[in-house]
C-alpha cells in the first residue's frame, strides 16, 4: 500500500533532480516505520513548471485530502522575492498546508560545504528536523527558510519523528 | 539502469558465480560454459573479480578461466585471494600457493585444473578471513522472484533462497528456526504495506511439511488465506520483508534484486525501494536494476550506474550517472530515450560532465 491519503501525510514537489535527491536523503533519515507518510513526487523541471503543476493538479488533491501537506522544494536563484510571489499564488484555503523551502542560490554550494552528495545533506536535514537543531538550516544557503521550517516542524515532527 | 540487453541482469549472473562457488560448487563447468565467452572470443580468458570491504578489511578475489584449443570444458587459468594487500593464496593453473600468517607454514599443492580452489581450501575458524569472505559470498541474496512459483509450502529449511524464490516457504522456515526474533521485523515491515495483516502462521500439513497461512483482520472480521492466494505484488512484499529481516538477523548481506519494481502498484514502487535502501543503510549492500522511473528516482546520481553497449559484439560500458550530463531531467531523458541511446552510440551529447 502506498501512502495512506486519509491520514496526515506530506508530499514533496521538487523543482529538479538535485532537490529530489535532497528529499530522498531526508526520507533516508526517517525511521522506516514512519517514512510511508512522506512521498517525493517527480521533479517538475523548473519552479514555474512546478507552480503550474501545483495549480493544475495538486490543489485539487489537497482539497480532496485535507490531511495532506505539500512542500514545494525550489531553488531561489538568489531571489528571495520568489517566495512571496509563489505564496501569493496559493489560495488562502490551502496556504496553511503549503510550505516553500529551498536553497538561496545553487544547491551545489551546499554540497561543497556539507557534501559529499545531496542525499547525505538531506539526511542531515532530517536529523536537524528530528533533533530540533539547526546547524545545516543555519547555513547561508538555507537560513532564509527558518520561519517556514518552524511552521513545517509543527506538522512534520509528530508525523515523522514522534 | 540501461536498455534491454545492456548487461544489467548479467551483473546478477556474475554475482551468482561467486555465490555458487562459495556454497560449494567447485567444478568449473557447473559455473561457466564455453557459450559464456562474449561473441565466441574463446582466445581471451573469462575473468571474475570482486573487491569487498568487510570489517574494515579489503578482500580482493579474482578467478580467470580459459578454454584451451580442442577442449570442451573451461579450466582455471589463475586464481587469488588478497586481504588488505596480503595474499591468502595465489594460483596459476593447477599450482596453488597458500600463504599463512603467524607460525603456520606456507604450503604448495596442486588442484585439478577443472576445480576452483576457494571452496576446497579449509578455513581454520570463524575468525579466519577465508571463512569471513566465503560466508559473505554464500549469504548473498540474488533475487529475480517469480511469484507464480512461490506457493509458501516447505519441506526443508534454508537461509540461501533460490533466485526465483520458489523456495520461499523453506526460507521463511529457515529464518525463523535460526532467528525466531526475525518474525518481529517481518511483521513490522508487512504491517506497513498491508495494515490489515494480523499474522503469518506456518502449520504442519504433513509429517515433514509446512504451508504458510496469512491472516488478515478488520475489526471483528478475520480472513485466513493460503500464501499461494496472495497477489504477485503481495508476494513481493513478503520477499522484501524476508530480505530486510535477514539483513538485520545475520547480515551484513549483499542483496542484488533484478527489477524490484516488477508486479508493484505505481504508488508503491518508491516506498518499496526506499524501505530496502533504509534497511541496508547501516550495514550490507543493496543493488537493484530497473527500467522504472519511480524506482530509478529513488536513487541519486552518485549511486546510479548506467550500462550501455553499442551492439551484441561489443562489451558493456558502465558509467556512474554523476559523470554524465543529464540536463536536470533524468526521467525526461529516459522516456525520450536520449540518454541511453546516445550512450550506446557513444555520442558526445550526453558525454562526461
Amino acid at each position: 500500500m502506498g501512502t495512506n491519503n486519509y491520514r496526515a501525510h506530506v508530499h514533496i514537489l521538487p523543482e529538479d533532480d538535485a532537490d529530489r535527491e535532497l528529499a530522498n536523503g531526508f526520507i533516508l533519515g526517517v525511521l522506516p516505520a514512519y517514512s510511508r507518510a512522506i512521498q517525493v513526487l517527480p521533479p517538475a523541471g523548473g519552479w514555474i513548471k512546478l507552480l503550474d503543476e501545483f495549480r493544475s493538479f495538486h490543489m485539487l488533491g489537497m482539497r480532496t485530502f485535507p490531511l495532506r501537506q505539500v512542500v514545494l522544494l525550489i531553488d531561489f536563484d538568489d531571489d528571495l522575492n520568489r517566495v512571496s510571489w509563489i505564496k501569493r499564488s496559493i489560495p488562502e484555503d490551502l496556504s496553511g498546508r503549503v510550505f516553500v523551502l529551498g536553497a538561496l542560490g545553487e544547491p551545489e554550494d551546499l554540497r561543497k560545504d556539507f557534501g559529499p552528495d545531496y542525499e547525505s545533506i538531506g539526511q542531515r536535514l532530517a536529523e536537524d528536523c528530528r533533533d530540533g537543531t539547526s546547524p545545516i538550516w543555519n547555513h547561508p544557503q538555507l537560513r532564509h527558510n527558518l520561519c517556514e521550517l518552524d511552521r513545517l516542524r509543527q506538522y512534520v515532527r509528530p508525523l515523522l519523528f514522534p | 539502469m540501461g536498455r534491454n540487453g545492456s548487461g544489467k541482469s548479467t551483473v546478477g549472473l556474475a554475482l551468482e558465480v561467486f555465490q555458487q562457488l562459495a556454497r560449494g560448487t567447485n567444478r568449473v563447468r557447473q559455473l561457466v560454459k564455453p557459450e559464456d565467452f562474449t561473441a565466441g572470443r574463446v582466445q581471451s580468458p573469462i575473468r571474475f573479480e570482486l573487491e569487498i570491504e568487510l570489517d574494515a578489511k579489503i578482500y580482493e578475489y579474482s578467478v580467470a578461466f580459459e578454454l584451451p584449443f580442442g577442449f570442451r570444458e573451461l579450466r582455471v587459468f589463475e586464481e587469488r585471494l588478497i586481504v588488505d594487500g596480503r595474499p591468502l593464496y595465489t594460483r596459476e593453473a593447477a599450482k596453488v600457493h597458500l600463504f599463512r600468517a603467524g607460525q603456520e607454514k606456507e604450503a604448495n599443492f596442486s588442484v585439478d585444473w577443472h576445480l576452483i580452489a576457494l571452496p576446497i581450501i579449509q578455513e581454520q575458524s570463524k575468525k579466519d578471513p577465508l571463512y569471513i569472505f566465503k560466508n559473505y559470498l554464500r549469504q548473498m541474496v540474488i533475487l529475480q522472484p517469480i511469484p507464480s512459483l512461490m506457493d509458501g509450502n516447505s519441506d526443508d529449511v534454508t537461509l540461501q533462497p533460490s533466485k526465483d524464490v520458489k523456495d520461499f516457504g523453506n526460507w521463511f522456515s529457515g529464518l525463523l528456526a535460526e532467528y525466531p526474533a526475525a518474525y518481529g521485523k517481518i511483521d513490522e515491515y508487512l504491517k506497513q504495506v498491508m495494515p490489515d495483516l494480523k499474522d503469518i502462521k506456518n502449520p504442519l500439513v504433513g509429517s515433514d511439511s509446512r504451508s504458510l497461512e496469512v491472516q488478515f483482520e478488520d475489526g471483528p472480521r478475520t480472513l485466513k488465506l493460503p500464501f499461494s492466494a496472495l497477489s504477485w505484488g503481495e508476494k513481493c512484499f513478503m520477499v522484501s520483508a524476508l530480505v530486510v529481516a535477514s539483513n538485520s538477523a545475520y547480515g551484513p548481506l549483499l542483496c542484488f534484486w533484478d527489477e524490484p519494481d516488477n508486479h508493484l502498484a505505481i504508488d508503491e514502487v518508491g516506498h518499496f525501494v526506499m524501505a530496502l535502501r533504509q534497511a541496508f543503510q547501516s550495514e550490507g549492500q543493496f543493488i537493484a536494476t530497473s527500467h522504472n522511473p519511480e524506482a530509478i528516482q529513488r536513487f541519486s546520481d552518485q549511486n546510479t550506474f548506467v550500462l550501455s553497449r553499442n551492439n551484441h559484439f561489443e562489451p558493456t560500458v558502465v558509467r556512474p550517472l554523476s559523470e554524465l550530463h543529464v540536463n536536470g531531467d533524468l526521467v525526461g531523458s529516459l522516456v525520450s530515450g536520449d540518454l541511453l541511446s546516445s550512450l550506446a552510440r557513444g555520442d558526445a551529447g550526453y558525454g562526461h560532465k
